[in-house]
Formats: C-alpha cells, sequence, structure tokens
C-alpha cells in the first residue's frame, strides 16, 4: 500500500518533525529557544525533503517521458520539447508549493514572537525566505528533469542535488581556500559558483537579526534569478523527450 | 513538417533516406515517390528493415538522412513501446488523455473488447496495455482536424478478437483519418488494400485499387 506513497512520509516529516524536533534538545535550559527551534527544523525539514526527495521525482519524470514513449508521441502530436519540460516541471512544483506552505504555516503559527514589530518583521524574515528558496531549488528541479530525461534518473538526481550541497557548504571551503593562498583559478572558481548559501536565511529567523533589506534581498533575487535563466537555458537545451535509440 | 490541411496526406519523395547514421531504406527509381491519403495502409517489413525508424522520420521524432518528405495533417505517431503511468487505472488515462465527448465511445469500446478500465495500468497484461494505446490514438482523433495515426506494431501481444474490432472500426470509419500501421500479419488470408514494403533497402507501395491483395501474396515480395 505505502508503494509510491513517498508524498505521505514527505507530508508527514515537514508537519510532524518541526514539532517533535525542538523537543530533543535541552529545551528546559531556555524554553524560550523552543520557538526559533521550530522554524530551524521546518526550514531544514524543506531543504532536505527537496534535496532527498524532490529532485529525485523530477529526474524520474523526466527520466520516465523519454523512456515509456510518451514523450515521443506528443512530439509528434505537436507538442515541443520545452513545453513538454516546462509541463513536468510545473507538475513538480505543485509538490513543492504546499511544502512551503506548511513550513510558512509552521513558522507563522507555531513559532511567531509575541510583539508587534518583532512578529511583522518575523513575516517579513520568512516571506523573503521563501523566495529565495524558491529562485534556488526551482531551476535545480528543472534541471533534473532536463538531465533525467537525457541521462536517466540517477544522473538527473545527482548532479541537481551536488550543486545544492556545493552551493550550500562547498562555496564556504572555496572561500577559505582562496583565503588561503592566492589562485587565479580559486578565485575564478569562487566567482562563477552558484553561492546558493546567501539564500538560507535560517540564521536570521534563529538569532532574530529580523529581515533583510529591501534593496538587500532584490540583489539577491536579481542574482539567483539569473542562474534561474543560465540553468533554465541548460535545461531547455539538454531535455530530449524521446529515448536515445 | 507536419502541418494541418484539408485532407491528410503523407508524400515520401524521391531519394528520401531513413536511418541512424548510415541509410536503412531509401525511395529510389523514377517517379514523383509514393503518395498516401486517408484510409489504412500498411507498413511491412522483416525486422530491423526500417519500419519504426520511417514512422519515427514521418512523426518528426528523427530527422531523414536524406530527401525530403511531407506529412500533412494532425500527427500522432503511437510507439512500440509506449507505456503509461502504472499506478494510474485505463479510465484515468484515457481521462486525461481525450476530450469528453470522445470518452463515452472510448469506455465503450474498452468494453467490446474486453478491457478493464478500473484495474491499474501496470497490472494489465501486455495485450491489454496495447488497447489502452490504441483507445488513447483512435480517440484523439479531431473530428474537424483531419489525423494521421502513426501505430507501430499496435497488434503485439492483442488477442484475434481485439485486432479484429480495431480493423473493422478502421474499415467503418469514413472519418478520412490516415493510418499508417506497421505489423506482421499472422495469417495468409489478411486483407491488404494499400502496402508500404521496406525490402532490399528500398520502400515501394504497392496499391490494389481493383481488388484487395492478401498477406499471403505479398509475403514473398519481402527481403
Amino acid at each position: 500500500m505505502i508503494q509510491r506513497k513517498v508524498w505521505i512520509i514527505a507530508l508527514v516529516c515537514a508537519l510532524l518533525l518541526p514539532c517533535v524536533l525542538p523537543y530533543l534538545t535541552p529545551y528546559e535550559t531556555n524554553p524560550t529557544l523552543i520557538e526559533p527551534a521550530r522554524a530551524q527544523a521546518a526550514w531544514v525539514c524543506l531543504w532536505v525533503i527537496t534535496a532527498a526527495w524532490l529532485f529525485f521525482q523530477a529526474a524520474r519524470f523526466g527520466d520516465e517521458t523519454s523512456r515509456s514513449g510518451i514523450g515521443a508521441y506528443f512530439l509528434s502530436s505537436g507538442i515541443s520539447g520545452l513545453s513538454q519540460m516546462i509541463q513536468i516541471w510545473l507538475a513538480c512544483l505543485t509538490f513543492l508549493l504546499p511544502l512551503v506552505g506548511i513550513t510558512l504555516g509552521v513558522c507563522f503559527l507555531g513559532a511567531m514572537p509575541s510583539g508587534g514589530s518583532q512578529a511583522q518583521m518575523w513575516v517579513a524574515t520568512n516571506l523573503q525566505y521563501a523566495a529565495l528558496f524558491l529562485l534556488v531549488v526551482t531551476p535545480l528541479m528543472m534541471v533534473a528533469v532536463s538531465l533525467g530525461s537525457r541521462f536517466g534518473s540517477t544522473v538527473g538526481y545527482l548532479i541537481p542535488l551536488c550543486m545544492s550541497i556545493y552551493g550550500m557548504y562547498g562555496v564556504g571551503y572555496l572561500a577559505m581556500m582562496t583565503e588561503v593562498q592566492s589562485n587565479l583559478l580559486l578565485d575564478w572558481l569562487y566567482v562563477v559558483s552558484p553561492h546558493y548559501h546567501l539564500a538560507d536565511l535560517t540564521p536570521r529567523l534563529i538569532f532574530k537579526q529580523g529581515s533583510m533589506l529591501s534593496s538587500e534581498f532584490m540583489q539577491l533575487v536579481v542574482y539567483f534569478a539569473g542562474i534561474k535563466i543560465v540553468l533554465a537555458m541548460f535545461s531547455s537545451l539538454t531535455f530530449q523527450p524521446r529515448a536515445v535509440t | 513538417m507536419n502541418s494541418a490541411s484539408s485532407k491528410p496526406r503523407i508524400h515520401l519523395a524521391q531519394g528520401l533516406s531513413i536511418g541512424y547514421g548510415e541509410s536503412l531504406a531509401r525511395i529510389d527509381g523514377e517517379g514523383c515517390g509514393i503518395l498516401l491519403e486517408g484510409g489504412t495502409h500498411y507498413l511491412l517489413a522483416r525486422n530491423g528493415r526500417g519500419k519504426t525508424t520511417l514512422l519515427k522520420t514521418l512523426a518528426g521524432v528523427l530527422k531523414p538522412l536524406g530527401g525530403d518528405f511531407e506529412c500533412k495533417g494532425r500527427c500522432q505517431y503511437l510507439s512500440e513501446d509506449l507505456t503509461f503511468d502504472r499506478e494510474l487505472p485505463a479510465r484515468a488515462i484515457l481521462k486525461a488523455l481525450l476530450n469528453k465527448a470522445k470518452l463515452d465511445d472510448a469506455l465503450e469500446l474498452a468494453e467490446a473488447i474486453e478491457l478493464d478500465v478500473e484495474k491499474p495500468y501496470g497490472k494489465l497484461s501486455t495485450g491489454n496495455k496495447r488497447k489502452v494505446a490504441l483507445l488513447v490514438a483512435e480517440f484523439s482523433v479531431c473530428d474537424e482536424d483531419l489525423d494521421v495515426l502513426l501505430l507501430d506494431e499496435p497488434f503485439t501481444g492483442l488477442d484475434t478478437f481485439s485486432r479484429e474490432a480495431f480493423q473493422k472500426r478502421w474499415d467503418q470509419c469514413q472519418d478520412g483519418v490516415l493510418r499508417l500501421v506497421s505489423c506482421h500479419p499472422d495469417f495468409d488470408s489478411m486483407k491488404l488494400t494499400s502496402s508500404v514494403l521496406i525490402t532490399d533497402g528500398e520502400i515501394k507501395h504497392i496499391s490494389t485499387d481493383a481488388g484487395d491483395q492478401s498477406w499471403g501474396e505479398l509475403k514473398p515480395q519481402l527481403n
């Protein structure tokens, strides 16, 4: 019965883990930390579910479209490869958007600070976080769909996963290396790397640093929109609606 | 090369060559090539001679190696290995892919050919899976458009009863649809009014206006 019902597990994780995990910490020493911890757990769960499950779903959809012959069928009836890819990608968003909604719901209903101005700031920070999260994750899902259609679901899954891990954590190590030794190649690599860690606003929520200034936020939006355009172009060139024979 | 027009038509011009890298089959000789219009045409050849390649080329899924062709009408290519989501029952697949007006007719034919539309697609037998794909193709044709159906071995795994039900429908339908059907007939008396043959790397058309030709008569020509 549970076969191919992983979405139930994802849904339960997104709803329950943010409520349960904070109580597994020594929260008794400072009970006021429960609420920020709940917000942190909600956003971390969303990142993990997206990377572990949604990227794989996107890659699998791409793979099945080309392997099942349905991509060739639609192509013959006049639905272009680009249109097919966008439709598969939109189908993946129908999984993602409710999960983002749940995360925001947990943060607003289960972790909202009591003060009026703090609450306002909290809402703004979470909305900024959701926007940046979507700008980072949605193009990677498109990459998963297109690579899955051409190279199979394993490659389609691993590449966006590695890109996201590299963008979140690897770039930080690269920054340390460039500080230790001056190397033109490393400097260049640092500049062209996707700095996905900038979209992670979890520390702002935990330490209640408040929302980003609109100018700062818009800079990030433009930066991630640029990456999105590049990845969308790459995906549209890579997507293969028919199996390679 | 696909375009809507008042009458469906496939024109394979002289010099058309199909294949993957090296030519599998081509249209040789003199004349204006092969012209197919509304009705059912059978594509016959031995294994590996280029039936699927020709259908994919006509569908725009593959590029020809050389020469030109024209495929006028709303095209649908039903590959031999077309499958659907294994969790969905046939009814849901038909509902998703067909318009409402055609759905009832499709379900009626499904019942006539004993297809369990409530069973998940993944649990259907090979023949019943083919029935789902054929129903999708048959009932996707639009009354206002003129359609070209390119069917790659649609009878594989199908029982005689169901195959005859589809053939009877094709014979009775005066819908102007052009069907190009690749198949390996399994009885010599099967009547073939119009056949496209691929033999010795050459694509030929045999049309019998005076009367039907049988598979038994055509079979010796294939090499």
